[in-house]
């Protein structure tokens, strides 16, 4: 088992409205664990508490509860050492000087880390060199397209030589061939550079592809904690899109109705579309009973695939549901 | 040795940010230069003309440090005001050197950044009005050195404000006035005022510069004053802009505008 580099333990932090004075509560008693070398996914829809989250582990809110353990440092006793460990990304290319040059960011915060200009050129030129940066490093920020705002934010991350990074948004505002740029980059910084990388985007294409374990959050809670693979599979098995080669009779709708909580019939004289999605696997039998009572042809039969932006969703809806069902 | 490289790092910038944006620079001598001139020209319509030498001597001295002391003090604010607004603040709260030493180092740079500038405004001012000071550095040094600490003490102060409070424009908008208060007000008007912070020491450097008095002149007991003015409002701004930060850390105002 890989050891652990980052522990969340109960952690809880309410805010106060100013102008109602009434009492939110961000985050309500979370625990998690992240393991050295992954790349963790940290969802949420908007207001779920993940920034808060982010932040609190980032040492710059205090929880009101609870424990943070940054390799084995506590951030509330000894949070300037726990920051040694870990750096981020909060704000996208905000986070960066645009008065100053690429060069000259990387350079002015790996000082305020406390490292020499002469410590960190070789480091330094490598990073630009890997973020394709180089041709640009005497070019003020400003001038700089987003994508290379976000690459160089991701840098200047990278140059604090810690363990953990954090990503809030990392693709946030980037074309396609960037954000797949800034995807690569973010495999390899986990790959290569053996770095922990924790992720909080809304962009599901890239949990999917790059993160193997979401911490899904809804209403300051911990919804889902699992391997994005897990995930996806246990939504995955349970849909399927059957075509039939005929129409199916009012009888069979009924009952599949009756027995499906979701499911899409498209009907056509030719080739007709059921959509189910089943709660256990077994009842694929009961599908095919329904189906033999008017012996209505199966042409073909496909496992529907879903993608992490559907699994999110339902999870996040399903959990609302839940919230609803239990208020009233 | 990492403070050593936290200190150029952020001496480098300031250097930088000032190189790149001259006519900035530039304008803002003008500007003070301009009001130097009116003041000049003040004194001499009119003001006394039998004690009108050392009016603007007094003058040329204070209003050298009210420049230093608005580069210093009032700058910080500014500094971290902006910087909450861009968004970097955030990144430089998660340094594990911590906020204060980045802005130590800060108040520190400016003030080296600034020297030169306000050595040349010191010439020019003197040149203008053909009043030479005695410019004693032996003994200039120290009494500047204590100064500058309760001059830090104060931009400690003025950076806990902003971090807690953010849109403190208007405040550093007044904070000019006050600072002007402190420097050109003389301590012989009310002896308390020795206690306050600046004061002293520019009491005393106007001593050397006009009085031509040197340091082993100086009163025992006025050095006193001047090292516990810069022990107490350092550690008193140092202590008040780590408990901003605690609250700002509590209220998650640390990264928020």
């Amino acid at each position: 088992m890989m050891e652990q580099i980052i522990h969340v333990q109960n952690l809880k932090k309410s805010y106060k409205k100013r102008k109602t004075k009434e009492v939110i509560q961000a985050v309500k008693g979370i625990s998690f664990s992240v393991r050295r070398g992954e790349i963790l996914g940290l969802l949420g829809p908007n207001g779920a508490g993940k920034s808060t989250t982010i932040k609190m582990i980032c040492g710059l809110v205090k929880p009101d509860s609870g424990i943070i353990q940054i390799n084995g440092i506590n951030n509330q006793e000894k949070r300037l050492k726990a920051l040694r460990h870990i750096s981020a990304v909060l704000e996208g290319n905000r986070n960066l000087y645009w008065r100053l040059t690429v060069r000259e960011n990387l350079e002015y915060f790996a000082g305020n880390r406390g490292f020499s200009r002469k410590a960190v050129t070789e480091q330094v030129d490598e990073l630009l060199d890997e973020f394709q940066l180089k041709g640009k490093e005497k070019e003020l920020v400003n001038r700089l397209s987003r994508g290379m705002q976000q690459k160089l934010a991701i840098a200047v991350a990278m140059l604090a030589d810690s363990e953990v990074i954090l990503l809030d948004e990392p693709t946030l505002g980037l074309d396609v061939e960037t954000s797949y740029e800034v995807r690569e980059l973010l495999r390899k910084v986990a790959n290569e550079h053996q770095r922990t990388i924790i992720i909080s985007s809304h962009d599901m294409d890239v949990i999917q592809d790059i993160c193997e374990r979401t911490v899904i959050i809804n209403n300051g809670e911990i919804v889902t904690n699992d391997k994005v693979e897990n995930l996806l599979k246990l939504f995955d098995v349970r849909a399927y899109s059957l075509t039939l080669g005929n129409l199916l009779s009012d009888n069979q709708q009924t009952l599949l109705k009756k027995k499906f909580a979701i499911y899409q019939y498209t009907p056509d004289t030719y080739q007709s579309k059921l959509e189910v999605e089943l709660a256990k696997s077994e009842e694929i039998y009961e599908l095919f009973d329904i189906l033999k009572l008017a012996r209505t042809p199966v042409e073909a039969i496909d496992r529907k695939t879903v993608n992490f932006e559907q699994v999110f969703l339902k999870i996040v809806k399903g959990e609302q549901q839940n919230e609803k069902l239990k208020s009233s | 040795m990492k403070s050593l490289n936290l200190l150029k790092a952020n001496t480098r910038k300031e250097y930088i940010e000032l190189k790149r944006y001259l006519p900035n620079t530039i304008a803002l001598l003008l500007t003070f230069y301009i009001i130097f001139l009116a003041m000049f020209a003040g004194i001499q319509v009119i003001g006394d003309p039998s004690t009108q030498d050392a009016n603007i001597q007094f003058v040329i001295v204070n209003y050298i440090f009210w420049y230093l002391s608005m580069m210093v003090v009032q700058d910080i604010g500014w500094q971290i005001t902006n910087e909450a607004t861009q968004g970097t603040f955030e990144q430089l709260s998660m340094s594990p050197m911590g906020v204060w030493r980045i802005l130590f180092a800060r108040l520190i740079a400016l003030v080296a950044v600034h020297f030169l500038i306000v050595v040349f405004l010191l010439y020019l001012s003197m040149f203008t009005t053909g009043q030479w000071l005695n410019i004693d550095v032996i003994s200039l040094l120290p009494i500047l050195i204590s100064t500058l600490f309760s001059m830090f003490g104060l931009g400690f102060i003025i950076a806990g404000m902003s971090v807690v409070f953010k849109q403190v424009q208007a405040f550093l908008q007044i904070l000019q006035f006050i600072l002007a208060g402190l420097v050109f007000v003389p301590v012989s008007v009310a002896p308390i005022l020795a206690f306050f912070p600046i004061v002293k020491g520019v009491d005393l450097v106007r001593g050397i510069m006009i009085d031509g008095i040197t340091l082993s002149q100086v009163a025992f007991a006025d050095y006193m004053i001047l090292l516990f003015n810069a022990v107490f409002y350092f550690v008193i701004g140092l202590v008040f802009y780590l408990n901003c930060e605690k609250v700002a850390m509590k209220k998650g105002l640390l990264a928020h505008y």
